[in-house]
């Protein structure tokens, strides 16, 4: 019998360079996040709060999928996809059944509060500006809309629809300086 | 490697543009969802403050009507005051067939050459009666002696008719349904329009609320009788609880009637009084479906519906006059019969208006819903806060403590059957639904009741029925579901709190019974203004109400303020404000929110100067210093309360009134409100207003001179609807976003 060869290791097979590791974004705690609303503010978000609460008995409670649309009311603007993970990625199915209490609300509001790019106007024009093909400072409307319906975050038709009302000048250009100032003016 | 860096490197400038393509679209879109978040909460807040005036004007209505019941129970018979106030009550007079024949006689009625309004033959045809809508569709007036005609007409067809409508969708035929119109004609035109006008095809069902409010109550009535006289199987009315005298006599149809007919409006409005107590109270479709105007409660019975004889009740607001039962002391109802007050010895007598010693306690008649006030309970002092907060939770939250039960009178057995049909009406009439189970009574409109899905279910039940469809409360997509589908509001007067403010819809229903919503919403202001343009203009409009409100309660504001003030800085924190603002206005709205509208003079620190807020608010009058503030302030605060006990007062419906009466009804409303109007007052205030000094006072033109209303406006939309002010629209032409 052949004595058994001792494997070599063998030659490491080409490696490639090590991917760069996707980073990792971390689950959502709210107990990790500090409180620094002043208690103003905080009367001011329970005002609003309350107007959102749609329990019968008034329990101060409101669904998962109203969340989003109470902090954007109060002054910020998160994406989707950050309000999804502030509410731990809840299914589809638990946006209209799971409840928050203004306690676990405040939470995740600070912490969208705490975020950066918030996005300015010079953002929002150069942002804008990707798409002036003739550096006019106007872009074709039809081309926005359908980068607004297909890109992104899309928006549904009825809501380009509405944003897009009484914008595009006869020709369907939009001057866009006026367009970010006019979504900009809440 | 090289390769596939270079790759890469092209790989990464293409996605680098896709990147920043893709940045700034979710850029865009964050923006956009920020946008539509804060316009719904704007929107939110802006119907709550149209719906709680709103309501709390119902509830002072009937706080009104209370009052003066209560004046009519406790007065020495032979006093003028009484008098003043008695022909209200005089609902059934005893008047025989014949008399009320001549009094309602038309014949006598000549149509003048010139006039150019359209003309009816009796009996009516569909040529004439779409004939109609085409003429009011051109601002015609139909002339009064075809309106008392149609009337007549309309009277004896009621006449006939169940309390109950009972009809059936046979033949594939669908029937259209429709919720409240109030007098906004456009609306009635556009579902024409949109659906064709009644005939044997083509059934309708009004809803009520066919009046008040808007400018063309007359209007609308004539087409629907108009139609329901050509096609009396296929056109059917409910009875609204704006189809009532008393509750026309503030919400703008007895002004209408008698500004549109100075010859012969009375005459129509007393015939109309007649025929709204001849409606019929509720239709079932296909023994599955009621539809009635406001709702049901825990005792709805429509057994005991089908049996009353639904005329008596000429108002909804008061039991009907029980002749044979004038107990000992303890008469039910106070029903004025010149007779009775002679004859009946036993009747005790209270006190005149001059020197008022109340049964009960003063503040006790405010808080009562209509059922409490009736049976005179005696010293039974509700708190004036808890009663209030009640209201206000009940509004805002639904709480869901239990009213205490209305205590009923059980004198006799029939007495008690008035007292449950008369709730049974009451009911039908005027409540509404609320999201948790049980039943309370309906504090913040101050009568009917709120009930929930379990009273639903249960109803549906006793009586095999599968669908509610109900009217009464503005709905902002014009209809909505609710108690899992088995209740329907449908409301079809659109841009009802103001333009744009809300759709109307009309229902169609088939032989499968399965509610199909057609919506609207009545263009002719709408139309050049955007989704945006039109929130906003609606939000202003509100909080130009709201600004109104507060200014009309600035003693009691300064008051809440300085109780906070304990430094006499005049300053309070934001927070303060808002607690004393809520404390004094019971609105429940969120004024926090707001502040940013309300408040433009507050400080770097974000302290406010609530005087100088006040000079902010401040509406201008004429020439009234010499007038005490705080007596103009309450003029201001109870205008259509004001404006009502004037309309009462006179009796001929003239438009004027004499200073002596005047003076009475000054002091009727220094009893109501609870203060002192010294007869100095009263008399410098009758001296700036009888300019001429000829001994009487027009109506319009003293809540005129002291801005009690806005001036009248010029625009096709003169309507008056928050406490007798009229959206004032030439004041928003100079807003540069319209």
């Amino acid at each position: 019998m052949a004595p058994k060869k001792k494997e070599e290791p063998k030659p490491a097979a080409p490696v490639a360079p090590p991917e760069p590791e996707r980073p990792k974004t971390p689950e959502f705690d709210p107990t990790s996040v500090t409180l620094e609303f002043t208690p103003e503010q905080i009367e001011d978000f329970k005002d609003s709060f309350q107007l959102f609460d749609r329990t019968p008995a008034n329990e101060m409670k409101i669904t998962y999928a109203q969340c989003g649309d109470l902090i954007r009311a109060l002054g910020q603007n998160p994406t989707n996809a950050e309000i999804i993970h502030v509410l731990g990625k809840p299914k589809p199915e638990d946006m209209q059944t799971k409840m928050l209490d203004f306690d676990q609300f405040l939470s995740i509001h600070q912490h969208i509060c705490k975020a950066k790019n918030r996005g300015t106007y010079e953002d929002f024009v150069e942002g804008l500006r990707v798409f002036d093909k003739e550096g006019n400072g106007s872009v074709m409307g039809a081309e926005l809309r359908h980068v607004l319906a297909t890109l992104g975050e899309k928006m549904r038709e009825d809501e380009v629809e509405q944003l897009m009302q009484n914008q595009e000048d006869p020709n369907g250009c939009i001057n866009y300086e006026a367009f970010v100032k006019y979504i900009m003016a809440s | 490697m090289g390769c596939g860096v270079s790759k890469s490197d092209q790989f990464h400038k293409h996605s680098g543009k896709a990147v920043t393509t893709i940045r700034a679209a979710v850029l865009i879109q964050r923006w956009y969802r920020q946008y539509v978040a804060r316009a719904e909460m704007r929107r939110r807040y802006t119907w709550h403050i149209f719906q709680s005036i709103e309501y709390s004007g119902e509830q002072a209505q009937i706080k009104l009507y209370n009052f003066l019941g209560y004046l009519m129970d406790n007065f020495t018979p032979a006093s003028n005051e009484r008098n003043l106030i008695s022909h209200i009550f005089r609902e059934n007079e005893v008047c025989r067939d014949a008399e009320w024949e001549r009094y309602f006689c038309y014949k006598n009625i000549e149509v003048p050459e010139i006039y150019s309004g359209p003309h009816l033959f009796f009996p009516l045809t569909v040529e004439q009666a779409v004939g109609l809508v085409e003429a009011f569709r051109n601002k015609k007036q139909l002339h009064s002696r075809y309106v008392l005609q149609l009337l007549a007409e309309t009277w004896k067809l009621f006449r006939m008719m169940p309390n109950i409508n009972r009809i059936s969708t046979c033949q594939s035929k669908e029937i259209t349904i429709c919720g409240d119109l109030h007098g906004q004609l456009e609306d009635l035109l556009l579902i024409f329009y949109k659906n064709g006008m009644p005939s044997l095809e083509k059934p309708y069902l009004f809803n009520g609320d066919f009046v008040d409010r808007g400018k063309d109550s007359i209007e609308i009535l004539i087409i629907l009788f108009a139609f329901l006289l050509v096609y009396p199987s296929e056109v059917y009315l409910n009875r609204g609880n704006h189809e009532d005298h008393i509750v026309n006599l503030r919400y703008g149809f007895t002004k209408e009637v008698l500004t549109k007919y100075k010859m012969h409006g009375k005459r129509i409005l007393k015939l109309l009084q007649k025929i709204f107590s001849w409606l019929p109270l509720a239709t079932v479709i296909d023994q599955k479906v009621l539809v009635l105007h406001g709702g049901i409660s825990d005792t709805t019975d429509l057994g005991v519906l089908t049996r009353v004889d639904r005329h008596n009740y000429v108002s909804a607001l008061r039991p009907p006059k029980k002749r044979h039962i004038i107990s000992t002391g303890t008469s039910i109802d106070s029903d004025v019969d010149e007779d009775v007050w002679g004859t009946n010895k036993s009747f005790q007598r209270r006190a005149s208006l001059i020197y008022p010693q109340p049964l009960g306690t003063r503040g006790s008649f405010h808080n009562r819903s209509l059922q409490d006030f009736s049976d005179r309970i005696r010293g039974k002092e509700e708190d004036d806060l808890e009663a209030r907060k009640r209201r206000q939770s009940v509004f805002i939250n639904r709480s869901t403590e239990k009213e205490t039960t209305l205590t009923v009178s059980t004198d006799s057995e029939s007495s008690d059957n008035v007292r449950d049909e008369w709730k049974q009406i009451l009911d039908l009439l005027w409540s509404d639904p609320m999201s948790q189970d049980g039943c309370v009574p309906n504090e913040v409109r101050g009568g009917g009741c709120y009930w929930g899905p379990d009273v639903t279910e249960d109803f549906l039940n006793r009586h095999n029925l599968q669908l509610i469809i109900r009217s009464h409360e503005c709905k902002q997509e014009g209809y909505e579901f609710c108690h899992n589908r088995k209740v329907l509001t449908l409301f079809s007067a659109s841009n009802y709190y103001d333009v744009g403010s809300n759709r109307g819809a009309y229902v169609k229903l088939g032989p499968d019974l399965v509610p199909y919503m057609i919506q609207y919403q009545a263009t002719s202001m709408t139309r050049e203004l955007t989704v945006r343009q039109s929130a906003g203009r609606t939000e202003r409009s509100a909080l130009k109400v709201l600004r109104e409100q507060l200014f009309a309660h600035k003693s009691d504001l300064i008051c809440a303020f300085k109780k906070l003030d304990s430094n006499n800085t005049g300053l309070v924190s934001l927070n303060d404000w808002a607690t004393a603002v809520e404390s004094v206005m019971h609105l429940g709205l969120p004024w926090r929110m707001m502040r940013g509208q309300l408040v433009t003079c507050k400080s770097s620190d974000g302290t406010v100067d609530f005087n100088e807020w006040f000079n902010e608010l401040a509406i201008k009058r004429p020439n009234t210093d010499h007038i005490d503030q705080s007596l103009l302030e309450t003029l201001y605060r109870h205008r259509s309360t004001l404006e009502t006990i004037f309309r009462i007062v006179d009796t001929d419906n003239s438009g004027f009134i004499t200073i002596e009466d005047f003076r009475q009804t000054w002091k009727l409303l220094s009893v109501y409100l609870k203060m002192e109007i010294t007869d100095e007052a009263i008399s410098d205030l009758s001296v700036t207003i009888d300019r001429n000094q000829d001994g009487s006072i027009d109506i319009d033109e003293f809540m005129e001179a002291f801005r009690l209303t806005d001036k009248k406006s010029r625009l096709e939309r003169g309507r008056s609807m928050f406490m007798g002010t009229a959206t004032d629209l030439t004041k928003l032409d100079e807003d540069p976003n319209i």
